[in-house]
């Protein structure tokens, strides 16, 4: 069968565009020019997931009851220019870690048609450490998220949604199964889907616990039936994505909150936060907070306020707060005193070394020991690395080796540096960003912790004599 | 493998390389867009859009550092040595799978490029063992060349003093490749051949990160025809050859260019050697043949070079049994059973593996003792056109021409085990230009997806007449670029002359109706490395006829295949074998005399597509063994029938005298004359009823077919493993 | 010295002795012609090879012992058909013959003597453990025919 694969994937090299990675974030920014400073809380009447916490009904009764699938027919009949503008004007960036602006996403899928099928590809992989955002929507608001693929579906062109679930939601995937079914036997998916003529078909794809298929083209290749392992890029799968045909992978929220904007108008979802961050955002809060919780503010929210306002504090009040990693595991660590004037969204945290992510903020007290924290994390991505390419493999199992003699010390001060420069020889070097991902943390805990790594390390030796490390290295 | 890592990228992509590729005739001709410029290292080169970076920058002579990339596979992209920057590009991009763009400037000696190149060769070396002075592949090794050219000057491994490095557990794929996983740097190149090149999909990976394993992931042989270049194309010494393991380091070796025999393509090769012994053969790059992989018979069955040698002549007692003689009692009494016999009495047969300069030796003979009985093992009909017309017995198509046919129509072979470079051809037209294939004959795995149109010969007369309804007719006439390929073990049989007949109508008919006028439909695929050359010489196909008559002098050069048996012989005839192993042949005969194996002369062999080719003389001879020509030369003498040459030059003069194209080395005449045979043909177009049957079925079939491979005790246990591995679950 | 002596006569007595001890003229004639000389001598002994050993001091030091080989080696006799015990006592090693020499142990470890092959078909000829470049065909025997 591989050989039939082959087929379709070599047959379809040879007519490849190339779409630039060096695309300007700017296109899709949006025209307002923002005067707004302050930024949060949220009114209650401008969120858009409503059943975030399950008190409500989740079930397709529910969900209209709540204002979905309102008049989906009239957005879908306004056609795809309408909606990926809308898009764009909404500044709406993806939602799964990188910011891509979603609305040129989705353009990139109206080229014209080469007769191959096109895909859209939701990722509900949700593994980053930290993130619990997609499946809360999956598991109270699973309509929200299937009206989405109907409508991105029509933006592109697509003939279907695959839904690639991580294997460890059984609920959340059991929960999206029955509103699937509920939709197609109200006719909203399938053929004719909403009566508009547009025929539409939804597939959940349960994975099988593996991180790096949360990377679209590993995505793509584990629904083909594939090791989940990244395809190198070019071709991105907008040329030749899930089963050779074009596809888009987005995040689930992305497409989860592409309705509401649709319906509510792109100008209302960019008037939330700064210019080029604009809309609402779900933040997960985890880790040394009174009330962790998952919820759903403006962008752009100072990260004090956020964790004051929804998460109860910092256990022991702001100031025991040690460190704050503000995006899911794979991004670097900030301390106090920038936790104490970061704004929450991409530009400020970029600003501040470290990125938005998926927004899974993972708060540390003065009680953690912060570099065993970081070993473990690696540790995690030691173990989720794909092993298809060489820094990745090799790196950082090397630097889960060196990490871990960091937290008990033994090691030399020189090898701080020797471990950055590991880092650095790992970040960008690999196919997909689970390299970054695992260099940043170890980048983020140099920047900030160097202090404390020399500190053990100076006792490690003083306790049993210079390690082995400083005599060999 | 003739591996040349550093100046690889170089020697493959420079216009010298090119040049074979764009004189192909049939090679894709695409409307060519125009050339973009790109900037490698600010040498501007012109490049067609898609070419990757690493391919522009050969161009220009740059060479870019490479594990997993292979020109003749698929591009994986995961070793990221070849990681350059780009200008405007903030993170560096593997030049491998990076397709250039206009303006694109790409620098492959910045800084960043090189601290790129030395983070990777550092990673690869945190897991990889340094055993290289007990490795096999130490002195070919790509990581080895390039840890020296672009690797760090010192080690920072300090981890190796706390927890090591990586170990795998060794697999165990067959007989032949031996394999040390600890050393795998996970380029894939392995798997990537055996699921693209050989259309197995046996090999894998297994695991995740640092645990990721190439494998096949159950304990199995890795059960392929072409497995051994993988071993070729490991960079590093995880894949080495099991035969060959310990046995000599590349610098100690003579490497002699020479031809492979084993099969009808005549695969260029490269012969190690050291003090005067064959230690293994590899691939040499033949765009127009076998690209550079070889096959496993033609790879490791020269262990049967050093086995059941012929070393001094030998000649029956009076109670019948082989002893050694002296050359002079040997030759005396051949020339005397041939002197003495009448002429009508006498039979040459010529076997799988006779050079033309021995053909032509005993060709000459025999004609001087006033005899026309030389034949060959191999039958081909003598009705119609016969062997007068030499399309009618060559691959007119031409091996690297197959690759461009957009449906192949397979008659009763199977190509994968009779000429299995012809098969990766085949294969890559299928997966690469959508090419189908049919089949007519047994249904056989041949790697790929084919149309089995059934097994009986009747169905060739039906397309041939364009009276069958099945849907292979239809697209053959549509193709615009069909291949027709008959095996000639078919041509056998009562009915093989009419199978011909038909085959050439069928393929014939198709031709007239190309615009293509060059291309060329008939093939017929012959199964040994000396029938096209014989017939070219003028040997008759098949014994038939001349056996039955009772023949009393029986000289055979090299005929092992069992044509000929004592019981076929009239009691008294006497059997004079000459060749190089004691097979089926020698152990029939009453005198024998020791000639050289293709190893050992320099002799010219014409492939199956006609193209004349001469092996190079790596070692010597064994023992008392001579040259085959230079035997019967000799015997000439004694006979009183003196050949007029003396020397190589001379025999070959004699050979261009009978047919230029035997000493055109390395070229392949046009061969036309179609509708002439065609014409000829026609009359013999009776009805047809047979089966058609293939010898070579499954892959035990393929490792022993002749007198060098069935002495290889290697090829005795691949067939061994492979019947092990048949009763497998696996 | 006594007339005998003067004349010469004790050789004369000795050449008869000799050719009496001989075993008569022909006898003598066939030594001579076996061992290109004659001697007189007392018989020390003979090994179990057939071969005799003689003495007579009157012969001069180094030729006044002597070997006579076993009749069945007839003319195809050497210096290594004399056994490593008589060794000894022929080369002046020693004066006991060795059936009267009581320091010669016999250990079993010891092997029995043989006289030196060379050039026959029983000679030692050393092998070589490295394995042939080319093993050549053995062809198959047939069966009386």
């Amino acid at each position: 069968m591989a050989g039939a694969l082959t087929r379709v994937i070599q047959g379809s090299k040879s007519h490849l565009g190339i779409v630039g990675p060096l695309v300007n974030i700017n296109n899709g920014s949006v025209r307002y020019q923002q005067t707004k400073t302050k930024f949060g809380p949220l009114a209650d009447s401008d969120r858009i997931f409503t059943n975030l916490y399950g008190r409500h009904d989740w079930r397709l009764k529910g969900a209209l009851k709540r204002g979905d699938w309102y008049k989906t027919k009239e957005i879908l009949l306004k056609g795809t220019d309408w909606i990926v503008n809308e898009l764009k004007t909404s500044g709406l960036r993806g939602r799964g870690g990188a910011g891509f602006p979603t609305g040129m996403k989705w353009s990139f899928m109206n080229k014209p048609s080469d007769g191959r099928p096109k895909y859209l590809v939701v990722n509900a992989d949700e593994g980053e450490p930290g993130t619990c955002k997609d499946r809360e929507i999956m598991r109270h608001d699973p309509h929200k998220l299937i009206e989405g693929c109907l409508i991105a579906g029509r933006a592109m062109g697509a003939q279907a949604a695959y839904i690639y679930i991580r294997g460890e939601f059984y609920n959340e995937a059991s929960n999206l199964q029955v509103a699937i079914a509920e939709a197609y036997q109200a006719g909203l998916i399938g053929r004719n889907a909403c009566g508009s003529g547009y025929d539409f078909d939804v597939f959940v794809h349960r994975g099988a616990g593996a991180y790096i298929c949360g990377e679209e083209t590993a995505l793509i290749e584990s629904i083909e039936g594939k090791q989940g392992k990244p395809r190198l890029k070019p071709p991105f799968p907008a040329d030749v994505g899930l089963f050779g045909c074009p596809t888009t992978v987005n995040n689930v929220e992305t497409i989860a909150v592409s309705p509401t904007i649709c319906r509510r108008g792109g100008s209302w979802f960019a008037s939330f936060g700064r210019p080029r961050n604009s809309g609402t955002k779900l933040f997960n809060i985890s880790g040394h907070v009174n009330t962790p919780c998952t919820v759903e503010e403006e962008m752009s929210i100072p990260l004090k306020e956020l964790i004051e306002r929804h998460a109860g504090g910092v256990t022991g009040g702001w100031d025991n707060l040690l460190a704050i990693i503000p995006g899911g595991s794979s991004t670097p660590l900030i301390p106090k005193d920038v936790c104490s004037t970061v704004m929450m969204d991409f530009d400020a945290l970029v600003a501040a070394q470290t990125s938005l992510g998926t927004a899974a903020i993972i708060v540390m007290d003065r009680s953690t020991d912060i570099v065993k924290a970081i070993a473990r994390l690696i540790m995690f991505y030691k173990h989720e690395s794909c092993g298809q390419c060489t820094p990745c493999r090799e790196g950082v199992s090397w630097m889960n080796k060196i990490i871990y003699r960091f937290v008990e010390g033994n090691a030399s001060p020189k090898e701080i540096d020797m471990l950055w420069e590991i880092s650095k020889q790992i970040e960008g070097h690999t196919i997909c960003a689970l390299g970054d991902g695992a260099a940043w943390p170890v980048q983020g805990l140099i920047r900030h912790f160097r202090p404390e790594l020399e500190r053990r390390m100076a006792q490690h030796a003083a306790a049993h004599g210079p390690s082995r490390a400083e005599r060999l290295y | 493998m003739l591996r040349q890592p550093l100046t690889r990228a170089l020697a493959l992509s420079s216009p010298a390389r090119a040049a074979p590729l764009a004189v192909r005739r049939y090679a894709e001709i695409a409307p060519q867009p125009d050339k973009v410029e790109v900037f490698i290292d600010d040498k501007p080169v012109y490049v067609p859009p898609g070419t990757t970076v690493l391919q522009a920058a050969a161009q220009v002579g740059v060479e870019i550092p490479r594990f997993c990339y292979h020109e003749r596979l698929a591009v994986a992209g995961n070793c990221r040595m070849c990681l350059v920057e780009v200008e405007k590009s903030p993170k560096p991009v593997a030049a491998c799978a990076m397709p250039v763009m206009k303006g694109m400037r790409v620098k492959t000696n910045s800084d960043l490029t090189r601290k790129a190149r030395e983070g990777v060769m550092e990673f690869l070396l945190v897991n990889h063992p340094l055993d290289c002075p007990i490795c096999d592949q130490g002195g070919e090794c790509d990581l080895q060349d390039q840890s020296m050219a672009f690797g760090s000057d010192k080690s920072r491994f300090t981890d190796i003093h706390f927890s090591g490095k990586r170990a795998v557990e060794d697999k165990d794929v067959g007989p032949l490749i031996k394999t040390i996983m600890t050393r795998c740097i996970h380029c894939t190149r392995c798997i990537r051949f055996a699921s693209e090149v050989a259309g197995v999909d046996d090999l894998g990976t297994t695991g995740r990160g640092t645990d990721m394993q190439v494998g096949t992931y159950v304990e199995k042989m890795f059960l392929s025809e072409l497995s051994g270049n993988i071993i070729d194309l490991c960079p590093v010494g995880a894949l080495t050859s099991k035969p060959y393991s310990f046995a000599a380091r590349p610098w100690e070796t003579r490497r002699i260019d020479s031809v492979d025999v084993l099969d009808p393509l005549g695969s260029n090769i490269v012969v190690s050697t050291r003090t005067n012994e064959v230690l293994r053969i590899l691939p040499r790059t033949n765009e127009e043949i076998n690209e550079e992989w070889l096959s496993d018979k033609s790879r490791f069955a020269c262990d049967g070079l050093k086995r059941q040698r012929l070393v001094t002549p030998l000649m029956a007692d009076s109670r019948g049994n082989l002893t050694p003689v002296d050359w002079e009692d040997a030759v005396v009494a051949a020339a005397r059973a041939l002197r003495d016999c009448p002429p009508d009495k006498l039979l040459a047969v010529a076997g799988d593996m006779a050079d033309a300069e021995s053909l032509v030796a005993l060709k000459d003979l025999l004609n001087r003792l006033g005899s026309e009985n030389a034949c060959t093992e191999q039958y081909f009909p003598l009705e119609g056109a016969g062997i007068d017309l030499r399309s009618t017995y060559l691959l007119n198509t031409g091996i690297a021409n197959v690759e461009d046919a957009d449906f192949v129509l397979l008659i009763g072979t199977n190509v994968r085990f009779e000429a299995p470079l012809l098969n990766t051809r085949i294969r890559k037209a299928f997966i690469h230009k959508d090419t189908d294939v049919a089949l007519i004959g047994p249904k056989v795995d041949l790697t790929y997806d084919y149309v089995h149109v059934g097994e009986s010969a009747s169905i060739v007369k039906d397309l041939a007449s364009g009276t069958s309804a099945h849907e292979v007719l239809r697209k053959l006439e549509q193709a615009k670029r069909p291949v027709v390929i008959l095996g000639a073990d078919q041509l056998k049989t009562q009915e093989g002359a009419a199978l011909l007949a038909y085959t050439q109508e069928l393929a014939l008919r198709l031709q007239d109706k190309l615009e293509d006028k060059n291309w060329k439909v008939l093939n017929v695929l012959q199964r040994t490395a000396s029938q096209v050359a014989a017939l070219d010489i003028g040997y008759k196909p098949g014994v038939g006829a001349l056996l039955s008559a009772g023949p009393q002098v029986v000289y055979l050069l090299g005929a092992d295949s069992g044509v000929v048996t004592r019981e076929s012989l009239p009691k008294d005839a006497v059997v004079i074998y000459q060749g190089h192993h004691g097979d089926a042949g020698a152990a029939i005969a009453d005198v024998v005399l020791p000639g050289a194996a293709y190893t050992e002369k320099r002799a010219t062999y014409v492939n199956a597509e006609g193209r004349a080719q001469q092996t190079l003389p790596a070692v010597t001879p064994p023992g008392q063994a001579r040259e085959d020509w230079k035997i019967i030369r000799a015997i000439s003498e004694v006979v009183g029938v003196r050949l007029p040459y003396d020397n190589l030059d001379e025999v070959r003069d004699r050979l261009s005298q009978i047919s230029p194209a035997l000493v055109t080395y390395g070229d392949v005449q046009n061969n036309n004359y179609f509708a002439q045979a065609r014409a000829l043909a026609q009359s013999l177009q009776k009805p047809v009823s047979g089966n058609l049957d293939v010898k070579l079925k499954t892959l035990e079939d393929y490792f022993m077919t002749d007198a060098i491979s069935r002495a290889s005790p290697t090829m005795a246990k691949c067939v061994q493993a492979v019947l092990k591995q048949k009763q497998s679950t696996y | 010295m006594s007339l005998g002596k003067y004349l010469a006569l004790d050789k004369l007595s000795n050449f008869f002795n000799i050719i009496k001890q001989n075993g008569g003229i022909r006898a003598s004639l066939y030594k001579m012609y076996r061992q290109d000389e004659l001697k007189d001598g007392v018989l020390v002994g003979e090994d179990k090879f057939g071969n005799k050993y003689y003495e007579n001091p009157r012969y001069f030091y180094g030729s006044n012992r002597w070997v006579e080989y076993s009749d069945k080696y007839n003319m195809d006799y050497d210096g290594s058909q004399v056994p490593a015990e008589w060794f000894g006592w022929l080369h002046y090693k020693t004066d006991l013959p060795p059936h009267m020499d009581p320091s010669r142990p016999k250990y079993k470890w010891m092997i029995e003597f043989t006289e030196n092959m060379s050039g026959t078909t029983g000679q030692y000829t050393p092998y070589s453990t490295t394995r042939p470049k080319v093993e050549p065909w053995i062809p198959k025997r047939k069966s009386n025919a």
